[in-house]
Order: structure tokens, then sequence, then C-alpha cells
């Protein structure tokens, strides 16, 4: 599969502080990657290097085959810091983006009003943008990253500001993308948005990356080998359960571990069968869970601890 | 290109074609022509109360006759182009121009020994004045006049009766010594002046020399204010998309050189637009006058050539501050010494209207960026034709010194749009010429 995005051994540092440190990273065509980290990991500036607005002190950055610069038409970017004319009217700022994003005048503005549709912004195209909310201008910012059609996406924080319901429209649209064949790169520290739509990820901690790989890979990769059920009678015991190495309780689940030379579908069905359950089911790690992992091999079980923090609280 | 126009249009769109730019660039200078030309001297005029009442005077009897006389003719004719009480100050004329004063004045003879009474009878307002006319300030040209009035009289007025009490003691001594002062008033009177020049084409021009020394003035405020005024809109908009964070966005579609290329030829635009309006209006005023003649054809190009000459170095030093601060308030300092460099051309109007092939005004019209203000004064200011070849070597000077601002513009350009935080200083702005 060739690579649409390719960073190859790239450094960056803004002077003592080291932002980004030999990274190397692949966007396969038509994926859909997740670049993923903590506040102050490093992806923005990655994104701000892909996108040639910083230079990499180090390394080699191609878009498309050649430099952002000169596919930019191709690329559709939201940055992390968004901005749009105040005084400017709605349709107007997003006819003005497509125009320097190489569009004909021509049908502009119908397909600015059916995007308009699509992210429910349908009466906006004659307000003035400061009239809109913070996350209707952030919609309007999403349009103006995609309205050009453009083969890549790149897009940093996009749902940053967003309440769960909009959140969920940019979300699914960004899916639609990805299934139009398009490629998409959108970070976010949000990690379990990224769980939910992402088939590839790329973990970044301290300017160093720590992950990357399709996502199903990643996962088989951590596999906890546990099984998690909740039993009808909560002192059920399954220590006797074939393929059960140890029990565990945790979160309001038990948690069976699953003994190493044991199929983890064949111990799911044991464990079922040995007595009446509210669910069970194989554990997958989560993105969280693995990321704090990743952290903790790397910086510590303090960091670990901050990171875990972090990613709960945003 | 395409984009670097894209840009370009909307610069200028949202500059010119809205409702602020209509109030502040069009209408607002009509208005406040239309204020000091019609509205303030109406409002001064009907605010003008006339001079009344009674004057004593303590005085020889012929200077009482003078001063009455003067008041008499100042009631019959009241002052136009020439104040009969030949007010003689200059502060005096201006405000006899913007008003003239109607008077209504008794004199009476008074006495030394009445001094007390009469000032307090002007304290109170029973006497409009006291005049006190010393014989030596007649016949021995000493002394003084003291005029004496209550606390209330206006400016105006006091200068109508300091100026009546003047004339009356010039007149006394004149007629003292067998003269009519009317007569002397006539012969002193200086005949109007007509200035011809002779033309090389062997013609005859007569020409309004104020006319003549305000037209160089105008070319280069007309200069000035158009290069400038857009010159400001190019630093609040840069700032403006700094400080909003659109800059990203923008570059993210166009490179720092389209942006910049776009804004620059957008508020080109927007100046051309205030110059044609502006220049249109002068040219206008000169016709309804028949005073076309004062410009000829060569002004014009010549302006055009400066005009894009000052337009480009007041567009790079503009735009290169406001793409190196995120607020307007952070411009103030690095803005103190480029105002400072465009202010001296107006300063030194008086002197390269006067001489406009002198020293001063040849040398500064080589140092850019004072050269498109200062040629544009010595070429329609000229009483002899500045020589080709400094036209020609202003012009070489002035556009090679556009290139290298332009150069230096897209290299501060180029990284202070993407620099936050505090605001460079003017040596930071010359690192960044040398890193971009």
């Amino acid at each position: 599969m060739t690579s649409v995005i390719s960073v190859r051994d790239v450094s960056k540092s803004f002077g003592p502080t080291r932002a980004v440190i030999d990274l190397d990273l692949e966007v396969p065509r038509g994926s859909l990657c997740g670049f993923l980290g903590p506040n102050g990991a490093g992806k923005s500036t990655t994104i701000r290097m892909i996108m040639s607005i910083f230079h990499a002190d180090r390394g080699a950055i191609d878009v498309l085959g050649t430099s952002a610069l000169n596919a930019k038409d191709r690329i559709g970017y939201l940055p992390e810091e968004r901005g749009v004319y105040r005084k400017m009217r709605v349709g107007a700022f997003i006819e003005y983006i497509a125009r320097l994003k190489g569009l004909p005048r021509k049908g502009l503005r119908s397909r600015v009003e059916q995007w308009l549709e699509r992210v429910e912004l349908p009466d906006a195209r004659q307000k003035r943008c400061e009239e809109l909310s913070k996350g209707m201008q952030q919609k309007v910012q999403f349009l103006s990253a995609i309205i050009h059609d453009p083969e890549v996406i790149i897009l940093d924080e996009p749902f940053s500001g967003l309440d769960p319901v909009n959140a969920q429209l940019i979300g699914s649209i960004i899916e639609e993308l990805r299934v139009e064949g398009r490629t998409i790169l959108f970070s976010t520290h949000v990690l379990p948005q990224a769980e939910r739509i992402c088939d590839r990820i790329v973990m970044i901690d301290q300017g160093i990356k720590v992950l990357d790989g399709p996502i199903d890979e990643i996962r088989a990769q951590f596999d906890p080998r546990v099984i998690k059920v909740d039993p009808v009678e909560p002192d059920h015991r399954y220590d006797d359960v074939v393929g059960v190495a140890g029990v565990e309780s945790r979160d309001g689940h038990l948690h069976l571990r699953i003994a190493d030379d044991a199929q983890p579908t064949d111990v799911l069905s044991a464990v079922v069968a040995h007595g009446p359950v509210r669910s069970a089911c194989i554990a997958q790690p989560t993105l969280d869970e693995i990321f704090i992992e990743q952290v903790f091999r790397s910086r510590g079980s303090d960091a670990a601890a901050e990171t875990r923090e972090e990613l709960t609280h945003g | 290109m395409g984009k670097a126009l894209v840009v370009a249009w909307r610069e200028f769109r949202h500059t010119a074609m809205t409702k602020a730019f209509m109030f502040g660039a069009v209408l607002m200078p009509v208005l406040m022509m239309g204020i000091f030309i019609v509205v303030i001297p109406l409002m001064v005029e009907s605010n003008q109360t006339p001079l009344t009442g009674t004057v004593a005077v303590i005085a020889s009897a012929d200077v009482i006759g003078e001063l009455e006389d003067a008041f008499a003719d100042e009631a019959d004719e009241p002052p136009t182009d020439a104040p009969p009480l030949a007010l003689a100050d200059p502060m005096a004329q201006s405000m006899a121009m913007i008003a003239t004063v109607e008077t209504d004045i008794t004199i009476m003879a008074a006495h030394t020994a009445d001094l007390a009474d009469l000032k307090e009878q002007v304290r109170r307002g029973d006497l409009t004045a006291l005049m006190i006319i010393d014989e030596a300030v007649i016949t021995d040209l000493e002394g003084s006049v003291e005029v004496l009035v209550p606390g209330y009289l206006s400016p105006n007025h006091t200068d109508t009766l300091q100026s009546a009490a003047r004339s009356a003691v010039v007149d006394t001594r004149l007629r003292r010594l067998g003269h009519e002062p009317a007569d002397l008033h006539r012969l002193l009177k200086r005949p109007r002046t007509l200035a011809l020049r002779l033309t090389e084409d062997g013609g005859e021009s007569a020409e309004n020399e104020a006319a003549r020394r305000l037209i160089p003035m105008a070319f280069m405020m007309l200069l000035w204010v158009a290069a400038f005024t857009s010159g400001n809109y190019l630093l609040t908009t840069t700032i403006e998309e700094k400080g909003n964070k659109v800059m990203e966005v923008l570059l993210s579609a166009v490179s720092p050189m389209q942006l910049m290329g776009g804004k620059i030829l957008g508020q080109a635009g927007v100046s051309l637009v205030m110059l044609v309006m502006y220049g249109g209006a002068g040219m206008a005023a000169l016709f309804a006058f028949a005073m076309l003649d004062l410009v000829p054809m060569m002004h014009l190009l010549y302006l055009a050539l400066y005009f894009i000459m000052a337009y480009f170095m007041i567009a790079t030093i503009m735009t290169a501050i406001g793409s190196a601060v995120t607020e307007l308030r952070d411009a103030q300092s690095l803005m103190g010494p480029a105002m400072l460099l465009l202010i001296i051309p107006l300063a030194l109007w008086p002197i390269v209207g006067e001489h406009p092939n002198g020293t001063l005004a040849t040398v500064t019209g080589f140092i850019p960026p004072l050269t498109p203000f200062i040629m544009i004064q010595r070429v329609t200011a000229a009483t002899e034709p500045v020589a080709a070849w400094q036209i020609i070597a202003s012009l070489v000077i002035g556009f090679a010194a556009v290139a290298v601002m332009l150069w230096m513009c897209a290299r501060i350009f180029r990284i202070g749009v993407l620099a936050q935080g505090k605001p460079p200083g003017f040596m930071q702005l010359l690192r960044w010429v040398r890193m971009g």
C-alpha cells in the first residue's frame, strides 16, 4: 500500500525544547489514521511540519509524493488554532478559502450551501462569522478544510470544543470521507474518539513515537487475555473453570485471566456454561490502557499516572 | 498569481467596499471640509454681536475727533477686505476675516479728575471702555495708549477698540503735520501685483503665487494620505489575521509570498481609489476656478510614478510591522521610528517648496523612503525645472529601494506571520531578514 504522507527521521526543536525527535510516520492511501498523544506531545508541531508551515530541523517529509507546498490544493487542513474573519459572512468565508484552494467560482455557492446543510447550518450563509457560536464556527472551519474535495485531509484536534452531538456529526462526515477514498490524518488527545473511527493509529509522547500500526494489530499486540464477566450471583466462583489462571474483581466486574495455553473463545464458552451471567466478553484493551502502558514502559509509573489523569480529564 | 489576485480582491473588497471606508475616507473628509468652509464661519457670524455703547476718552480734542470719525466711518462702511480701522496685528486681521465687527459707539470726552469714577463705570458696564491717550504718544512718539474694558468684553471687541485708538493717534499726528490722513491712506495703499512667468516656449503665464506655493504641498499630501491610509489598513488587517488565528488557514492554501503580494496589491487598489478621489476633487476645484493650467500633464505623470514608489515603500514597512506583532498596541513601538522617518517630508515642506533645487531638497530627494515625497514637491514646485538626470536618478534609486524593501518585508513576513508571543524589537526584525 502506497504512503500518502511520509515522515522520515524528522526532528524539530524550539530553542532548548525538543518538540519532535527522530519521528518516522507513514500514512497509507485511503486510511483514517489517528495521531494520538497527550497535550504537548508534539502532534501539532508534526502536523505543521507536514503542512510545510514549519520546517523540520532534520529529516524529510512528503505529502502525495512531494512537499505540501506543491500540493496545497490537494490537501485539506484544519489547524489546531481556529480562525475566521469575524466580520466576513460565513458563505463568503468558505467560498474565499475554496477559491484559494483552486476551486472555480462557478458552482461554488451551491456547493457551499449543500455543505452547510450537511453540517446542520442551513441558515448560516448570510450570517457574519462573529454571530456564530464557537461550535458553529468550528463546523464552518471544518467545512473550509474539506470544501475543495481534497485527496488528503489533515485535521488537528477536530473535535475539541464540540458538544457530543456535533462531535458525532463531524465524526460521521470524516468516516464518509474515508469511505469515499480520502486519506485522513487527525490528531486528538481524546483517545476513545479515535478508537471509534480510526483504522490506524500513531502514538507520540514527548516528541517520540511510541506506537504505530493498524488498530486491530495494536489491540492484538496488547491483548490482556482477560474475560470480563458480570455474574447474576455476585458470590459465584470461577476458580475451577478450565483455562482460567486467576480471578480479580475490578471496576464492578470479575476479570478472569486466561491461561497461556488456553483459547479465549473456549474459556468464554466454559465461563458462560458455568453459571448464569448478565454479561461476559473477551476484554479488549482500550487505547487509553495501551497508551498508559507505553508511557509506563518509557517514562516510569509516575509519568503513567500523570498521563492517566490527563487522558481521563482531557 | 491567481491566488494572489483572489487575496487582493478580498483585501480590496473588504476595505474599500465597506461602510467604514465610505464613512471614514469619503464622507468624513467631505463633512470636515463642509464644516470648516461653511458651518463654522456661519456659526461665528451668527454669534458675532455688534460693539455698542459709550467709550469715554481722556485725550486732546483732536484725538477725540479722530476717534469719532473712525467709529462713524466704521458704522457707515463695515470693514470689508481692507479694514479702515487698520487692524494692524495679524491676529486681529485674521479675526476680522472670520467675522467683521459692526460698531455703534458714542465717544464721550472725559477728564483725568474723574478717572476713579470712570473706571467704576467701566467695571459696572455703564461704559463700554475708557481710553487714556497720553499727549506724549502724539507729540514725542513715546508712552502708550491705555484701553480699559470691562471683564466680560470679547477679545474681538477689545481688538477693535485698540485698533481704533491706534488709528486715531496716527491720524492725529498726520493732521498736526498738515496732512490729510485719508489722502495718505489712499497714497499708502499698496497696489496689486501680477507675476508673469516667461515660459521656455516664449509665452507668458500669470500665476497665483499662493496656489503655486500650495500645489507642491497638495501633491505631497495627496501622496502621503493615499499611501499612508492604505498602509494603515495593511497593518491592521495583517494584525487581525494573526490575532484571529486565520493566518494558518490561509497559509495552508497560499504561500506567504502569495498572501503578502495579494494583500499589498489589494490595498494598492484602495490607495489608488483614494488618490483618484481626492486628486479628482482637487482637479475639479482647480477647473472650477479656471486654474487648471497650474497642473500640467507632466505633473500628473510624476504623481503616478512617485505614488507607486511611495505606496510600496509605506506598504512594505506596514506589512512587515503588522506581520511581526499580534496586537495593535505592540505595533506602536515599531511604528515610532517609521513614523518619525515619514514625518520628515512634511516638516521639510516650507524649505523644499521655497528652494526646490536647493541642496537640502536635492539630497533628501535621493534618500528613500523620503524620495517620492520630496521629489513630488520638487518637480511640482520648481520655478526652474529639476534636472532630468535628478528625476531619473530618483526613480532608479526609489524603485531599487522598493525592490530591497519588498525583499526584506517578504523575509520578515515569512517568519513573522507565524510568530507568537513577545513582539520582536528592531534588531530582532533584522535577524529575521537574515534568517528568512
